[in-house]
């Protein structure tokens, strides 16, 4: 009974993966369209725009040397700083996240096919110990990969300067301070058309939904992503 | 009978917990002097405050000073947020000379306590480290008509609105007025809300301006907040507001209150408060407010809802550019109403003008931004050389004071468009732009230059590790492997170790050879060993019953194997060629293995 349930669930799996991967009716998105959308907002000014592109460019590839170039450009003109990353966010980076992916199946898949070899075939345990061993670092490459992108599923950029940050989510709340145009944010709660943030230096205030950019818009339309980049902008402060 | 002898037994042993609680109360007591410091000629109040008992107290004997007792009060005593009973006695002191005085705790226990008089040309000692003139005494007013006091006299709400009719869309200005009881309100909850859904309510001021006021003999902190409210649609409307509160209240009945009062024991009495605080919206009583419709006769054809007394002005800058260059034409209204619908409509009609989206900003010249000014900056950039005007802007609204559509019209302006410049119109576009934004001077000169277009595209932003979708991927793979990991057993052959092989090998030369004693005797140690490593127990603790509890019928046939191997061991046993393969079949297989 065990037996002819796993085939059925796989099949299950299967089927919605494909029928999920098969949506086409989102826009597509491509580092070098993104990067040069963000030179064409940063040559008319709209920094906070820019580097929302940039940031969003950079997630596709984060190696390119004219993305990282361009966006340390507009944010140093902006008038924002950055953490620089450390070497360990370099090694786990070297890779796209999509590349990262596949990387993350191909381990699992090796360290599954080594435990088999190592079960089926025990006179050459060198072989798939190897395997095991090659997998297991791909899988840990995947995981540092996913855990230092993880932060900036919920991060945002401030498209609006001089933005206030409130300490209710109500236009009347007072302002507890003030963001500068290009700033990036962390997103930690949403109350209607507010979402709270939370500065790189600590400090955590109600912005409005509308002078925020996520960096990762989610598919349903969640945390700050009511905000399309086009080039009127078309954002108010509130 | 029996009950009167318990009831009897339980006041024995209640009393003297009682008394002995009484007592433990009576140590609870403090006093405090009201001012600490005082003109000479001036009497300062001596209040003891005990819960419990409290007995007469000895007024006691300090050259200097006259004591006299004002009486006696019962109350409660606010303590870390609890109410607790407790009896009062307020004493007069009254200098006869200047200086510092200390005077003894007039109960056992609490603590003595000081009282500074200074001489009447000294400087006020209400103001003696402090330069700010003195708390001006609260006024004393009523309650505005109509307005009643709710949450037991604790609070009230009252909406001030204009009595006349207004029109849709017309923005007027409302003051809420919050009236509040201290140390009986403990919070405000919120904001004030309007009820009713055919009124929008803007721009409700950050901070309620603050008084004290004392209504009905009592003191309240009245809170009043500004804001500005607009019909949505015409029609007789009640509009009242509501406020949320947390008040403390009695939740006793009057007949519980009444027993409680009754109750001489403190402690009793003390369980028997009933005081908690608790959750209430209170409402003001309704207003009635007539919301006329805008007229439709003479409405302008580009009338866009503009409701209010506005005038208008307008500039442009600068006066001369070439051909191509941006300019800002700036349109200013002033005046008051529901800025809202005050729009860039009017930049609608500016033919033979390139235009861009125009920018808007507003300063509101009072609280709730009813009155103030807005301002419109259009950029404009001229095609052809030459001296152009600037058609005038027409503005059209609706006034309530004239009750009439009204029409403000700024004049036209002329400019002077000089030939293009060498620059082109890029160069004239981004300035266009930038008017709308930060300079963008600075940080277009590092940038990197632009990539090839692109050939590949995502769907989606977020990483492939962090889609559902593409989980289903690995988590696939995974019950794969584990289906298969569970489903593939080793192959006998496969798993043979070397020594099983040299075992097999020895056993397969010494049937060739015949000898049936090395045969049976290297089988059974080989097997014994094997077992024991298998099953984890020394190999002469392997019986019979063992093999056959693990192994089943090959358990009987080991058992058969063992025995030839005692019988070639002790006598002339030679089984013939065919038994040697069948053994060996049977041997290979369990060191294989097979048979679990």
């Amino acid at each position: 009974m065990r037996a002819s349930k796993i085939p059925t669930l796989i099949a299950g799996l299967a089927l919605w993966a494909g029928q999920a991967f098969a949506q086409p009716s989102l826009p597509p998105y491509s580092a070098d369209g993104l990067y040069n959308l963000a030179n064409s907002y940063a040559r008319s000014g709209k920094l906070g725009l820019a580097v929302l592109s940039y940031e969003r460019a950079a997630l596709l590839a984060p190696d390119d040397p004219d993305i990282n170039a361009n966006l340390a450009y507009v944010r140093a003109s902006a008038h924002v700083s950055v953490k620089p990353r450390n070497r360990f966010a370099h090694l786990a980076q070297a890779t796209s996240p999509t590349s990262a992916a596949w990387l993350g199946v191909l381990g699992l898949a090796l360290v599954g096919i080594g435990l088999m070899a190592r079960k089926v075939a025990p006179r050459f345990l060198w072989i798939p110990s190897g395997g095991i061993l090659l997998g297991v670092a791909l899988i840990t490459l995947t995981a540092s990969n996913a855990m230092l992108l993880w932060p900036r599923m919920h991060e945002a950029v401030v498209l609006i300067d001089q933005t206030p940050a409130r300490v209710s989510p109500a236009l009347m709340g007072d302002t507890a301070f003030e963001l500068r145009e290009a700033e990036s944010v962390t997103m930690t709660a949403e109350h209607e058309d507010f979402i709270l943030i939370r500065t790189g230096g600590g400090l955590s205030g109600w912005v409005a939904r509308a002078n925020l950019g996520a960096v990762v818009p989610s598919v349903g339309g969640g945390i700050a992503d009511r905000n399309k980049p086009d080039l009127n902008g078309g954002q108010g402060r509130n | 009978m029996r009950w009167v002898k318990v009831i009897i037994a339980s006041v024995c042993l209640l009393a003297p917990a009682e008394y002995a609680m009484a007592q433990a109360l009576d140590a609870l007591a403090y006093e405090t002097m009201e001012p600490s410091r005082i003109k000479l000629g001036e009497s300062a109040t001596l209040r003891v405050t005990s819960f419990g008992h409290l007995k007469d107290v000895a007024l006691p004997t300090i050259p200097g000073l006259v004591f006299e007792e004002m009486g006696q009060s019962q109350g409660f005593d606010f303590v870390n947020g609890t109410a607790i009973p407790a009896t009062f006695i307020l004493i007069r002191v009254t200098p006869q000379f200047a200086g510092v005085f200390s005077i003894p705790g007039l109960t056992p226990t609490s603590r003595s306590i000081g009282l500074e008089v200074v001489k009447g040309d000294e400087p006020n000692p209400y103001t003696w480290r402090s330069q700010q003139p003195p708390p001006a005494p609260v006024p004393t007013t009523s309650l505005p008509k109509g307005v009643q006091l709710q949450a037991g006299g604790a609070a009230f709400v009252h909406l001030a609105i204009q009595a006349r009719p207004i029109y849709v869309g017309e923005s007027v200005p409302v003051e809420i007025d919050v009236g509040l009881r201290p140390g009986i309100v403990t919070s405000v909850n919120g904001l004030p809300t309007l009820k009713g859904s055919d009124f929008t309510f803007n721009n409700l001021s950050k901070q309620p301006e603050r008084r004290e006021q004392a209504i009905e003999g009592g003191t309240f902190v009245v809170l009043t907040w500004h804001s500005a409210l607009a019909a949505v649609k015409p029609g007789d409307f009640l509009l009242s507001a509501e406020m949320p509160l947390t008040v403390k209240m009695s939740t006793l009945s009057a007949a519980d209150r009444a027993a409680a009062s009754k109750l001489a024991w403190p402690l009793l009495q003390s369980m028997y408060n009933g005081i908690a605080p608790r959750d209430m919206t209170i409402e003001s009583s309704p207003s009635e407010l007539k919301v006329l419709p805008l007229p439709t006769e003479g409405r302008p054809e580009h009338f866009s809802g503009a409701v209010g007394d506005f005038q208008v002005l307008s500039d442009i800058s600068p006066a001369s550019v070439a051909a191509g260059e941006p300019l800002t034409l700036r349109l200013h209204i002033r005046g008051a109403g529901n800025f809202d619908r005050v729009d860039s409509t009017m930049f609608d009609h500016l033919d033979h003008w390139r235009t861009y989206p125009a920018k808007s900003s507003f300063i509101p010249s009072d609280a709730v931004g009813n009155e103030g000014e807005k301002v419109f900056e259009q950029p404009l950039i001229a095609a052809q050389p030459g001296e152009q005007s600037i058609p005038g802007l027409e503005f059209n609204y609706f006034n309530p004071n004239t009750r009439r559509y009204e029409r403000a019209q700024t004049p036209p302006i002329n400019v002077t468009i000089a030939a293009s410049l060498a620059s082109g119109s890029l160069n004239a576009l981004t300035r266009a732009q930038n008017l709308n934004g930060a300079p963008a001077t600075g940080s277009t000169q590092g940038l990197r230059p632009d990539h090839p277009p692109p050939q590949n595209s995502v769907t989606e932003l977020r990483p492939l590790y962090f889609r559902a979708q593409f989980l289903a991927i690995p988590t696939t793979l995974a019950l794969i492997l584990a289906g298969s990991w569970f489903a593939v057993r080793p192959r006998a052959a496969r798993t043979t170790s070397k020594a099983a092989e040299r075992v097999l090998a020895q056993l397969d030369a010494a049937a060739r050879a015949g000898d049936s004693s090395s045969f049976f005797e290297a089988a059974r140690r080989a097997l014994l060993q094997t077992f024991a490593a298998r099953w984890q127990m020394p190999a002469d603790q392997i019986t019979f019953a063992e093999l056959k509890a693990r192994l089943g019928p090959a358990g009987e046939e080991l058992e058969r194997l063992f025995a030839l191997a005692d019988e070639a061991r002790y006598s002339d046993y030679q089984p013939g060629g065919t038994d040697f393969q069948r053994w060996l079949k049977l041997i290979r297989g369990q060191l294989a293995g097979e048979r679990e």
